[in-house]
């Protein structure tokens, strides 16, 4: 099987978030970049997948060689080779534009089974590549697949289950197929130092985005960055939510105790009765 | 291009309309069609769905295209792909919104694709720019921050709403009925729904609970969870938890609310036996009223809480859950 993993890096969100001088944009000098923690569950989906039924895993990463750090992971974890396309400009462009892109890369790599990614990328927020990239590919997406049930190759199908709400449903898909991956599908793997001495030898192969044909793709000359978005990012506040901080504590020690518990109850239903109005 | 504003209805599994389309007609597709000079309509697609036009009409859709076809049972991602877009394609709204449910974060980006549009996920805001064009305000960042986004003169502008984040007010119009005419072929839909299996709970769902009350590990056990569904159905309100409390197998994972699982944006949050971490506060950090009781006093929600009490939750819960009972009993 051939086994596609698109892969992300991100900024770390346990951070502090600054905004920029600029207003527009995160401050990321002295941030950690990490490989999105979905994408980390797709990789892991993808290799297991190869260790039940054979084949190669290649990892698919857009973005400056900052991403080489996290295609490294993944070839560490066991994929088989990668693809970088190389870019400053992806982080502003839009979707629409890095779908086409990275669906058009795909399609040189010839026939492929199943293409990983994770829901979302946790610093953006916003799920839409990896949809996109089906589109482009005219395939079939199964989105938010909490569990792989069977991949069947010689019968080119697959079939998951996901999650809705109020329930989930077991869905029949055709190969090739993609496949976005929430948290909890499996237990990704650490990379193995022997994992990460190999990962060096593996085969990269760097896409520059100025050498991208983008007339091809059905795109503008200026699609990439931010001229060419179909939507901008224009300013960038941090939420400021003023809380109360009315904590109810104990007479001796923190943990409220003895009778004291009871009369925190009345105290707090209180508060939220008359100051607050939600019950 | 017309100036038509859409708004997607999104449906339950039992095909009733869920609450996230009422709000994202009477906040959001009012005001943008108001701004625009539009028209505000409704969409209804999937099977047997003509029948919600009028509810659609209560919150303010003057016209209501409907595409009804057996094709659309269960929600399949390929059909409803193929419906809207063409509707798109065909009647060329300016804006088309949508609820940020399972279904809306599932097809919208794929439609979006499928028609060249620009979209948006899980707006909290919504407006028009200087330019005429769309401009919303999002989560971003394990909802540490909060860009603005405005769309270029590219149409359609597409965007899905977060549910909670804008009231639904009634607003009576008599709808015209479209029929959408989309013609759909069988053998477009690959993916196949093999086994439906719905939850029956008589408690709301989470993404749309006026309030919500959250287990944490602390709970212990699947069996000390009772402690959170006895005060979330005194109080209405749906029950949920932490990633922690999932993992340890003390609920499943469509309980879980946080960046990796479900976000939602209720009046009341009681967070019970919850520490509060960056991951937690991503999925429920934009809530009204967040209340934490805890036997940690150092535990950092109650750095980011409205009010909380510092206590084992064996001994603040029962005492607490009693006196909320008789207070609603008495009205």
């Amino acid at each position: 099987m051939k086994i596609l993993v698109l892969v992300s890096q991100t900024q770390d969100t346990e951070a502090k978030i600054q905004v920029s001088s600029s207003g527009d944009s995160i401050d990321t000098g002295g941030m950690k970049w990490i490989m999105n923690p979905y994408d980390e569950f797709a990789v892991e989906e993808a290799i297991q997948t190869k260790e039940k039924h054979g084949g190669e895993v290649v990892i698919i990463s857009v973005g400056p060689d900052r991403v080489l750090e996290t295609i490294r992971q993944a070839l560490a974890m066991g994929a088989d080779s990668a693809v970088q396309i190389k870019g400053d400009s992806f982080a502003e462009t839009d979707s629409f534009t890095v779908g086409k892109v990275i669906g058009g890369e795909i399609k040189k790599l010839g026939d492929f089974d199943i293409v990983f990614t994770g829901m979302k990328i946790i610093d953006e927020e916003s799920g839409q590549v990896g949809v996109q990239v089906a589109e482009e590919l005219g395939i079939p997406h199964v989105s938010l697949v909490s569990k792989v049930i069977q991949v069947d190759p010689a019968g080119k199908k697959a079939v998951c289950q996901k999650e809705i709400d109020g329930g989930h449903v077991t869905v029949e898909v055709p190969l090739p197929c993609l496949i976005t991956c929430p948290d909890a599908m499996n237990e990704p793997r650490y990379a193995s130092l022997p994992g990460i001495m190999k990962a060096k030898k593996k085969p990269l192969t760097v896409v520059n985005a100025e050498d991208l044909n983008l007339e091809e793709l059905g795109l503008s000359a200026q699609a990439l960055g931010k001229e060419g978005a179909r939507v901008k990012t224009t300013q960038i506040k941090v939420p400021e939510i003023e809380r109360k901080l009315t904590i109810i504590k104990g007479s001796d020690e923190p943990m409220v105790k003895g009778e004291e518990v009871e009369r925190s109850a009345e105290e707090l239903i209180k508060l939220l009765r008359e100051e607050a109005k939600v019950i | 291009m017309s100036n038509e504003v859409w708004v997607v209805a999104d449906l339950k599994i039992d095909g009733s309309v869920r609450k996230v389309t009422f709000e994202a007609l009477s906040e959001a597709g009012n005001k943008v069609a108001g701004k625009l000079g539009g028209k505000l309509c409704g969409v209804l697609i999937g099977s047997g769905v003509s029948g919600h036009a009028a509810e659609l009409g209560k919150y303010g859709a003057e016209k209501v295209y409907v595409v009804d076809n057996d094709l659309l049972k269960d929600f399949n991602t390929e059909g409803y792909t193929i419906a809207l877009s063409e509707l798109i394609k065909k009647h060329e709204p300016a804006v088309v919104i949508g609820g940020n449910t399972v279904f809306g974060q599932d097809y919208f980006p794929r439609v979006a694709a499928r028609v060249g549009a620009g979209v948006t996920m899980d707006a909290i805001s919504i407006d028009i720019s200087e330019q005429n064009t769309l401009k919303i305000e999002r989560f971003s960042h394990s909802s540490k921050a909060i860009p603005t986004q405005v769309f270029h003169q590219n149409y359609p502008m597409m965007t899905t709403v977060r549910p909670n984040s804008f009231k639904a007010v009634e607003n009576p119009k008599d709808p015209e009925i479209v029929e959408g005419g989309v013609e759909i072929n069988p053998a477009d839909i690959k993916t196949k729904v093999i086994e439906l299996q719905t939850k029956e709970s008589d408690r709301p769902e989470l993404t749309e609970a006026e309030r919500v009350i959250s287990g944490g590990r602390g709970l212990g056990s699947e069996e000390n969870f009772k402690y959170i569904y006895q005060l979330a159905d005194i109080l209405g309100a749906a029950a949920g938890a932490t990633r922690a409390a999932v993992d340890a197998g003390y609920c499943p994972y469509d309980m879980q609310v946080g960046q990796t699982g479900k976000a939602v944006s209720p009046n009341l949050y009681i967070a019970i036996a919850i520490s509060g971490s960056v991951q937690h506060f991503a999925g429920m950090g934009s809530s009204k009223v967040i209340v934490a009781i805890n036997k940690d006093p150092d535990a950092p929600i109650f750095q980011k809480c409205d009010y909380g009490i510092v206590g084992d939750l064996f001994d603040v819960l029962p005492p607490f859950t009693e006196k909320v009972r008789s207070l609603i009993a008495e009205g």
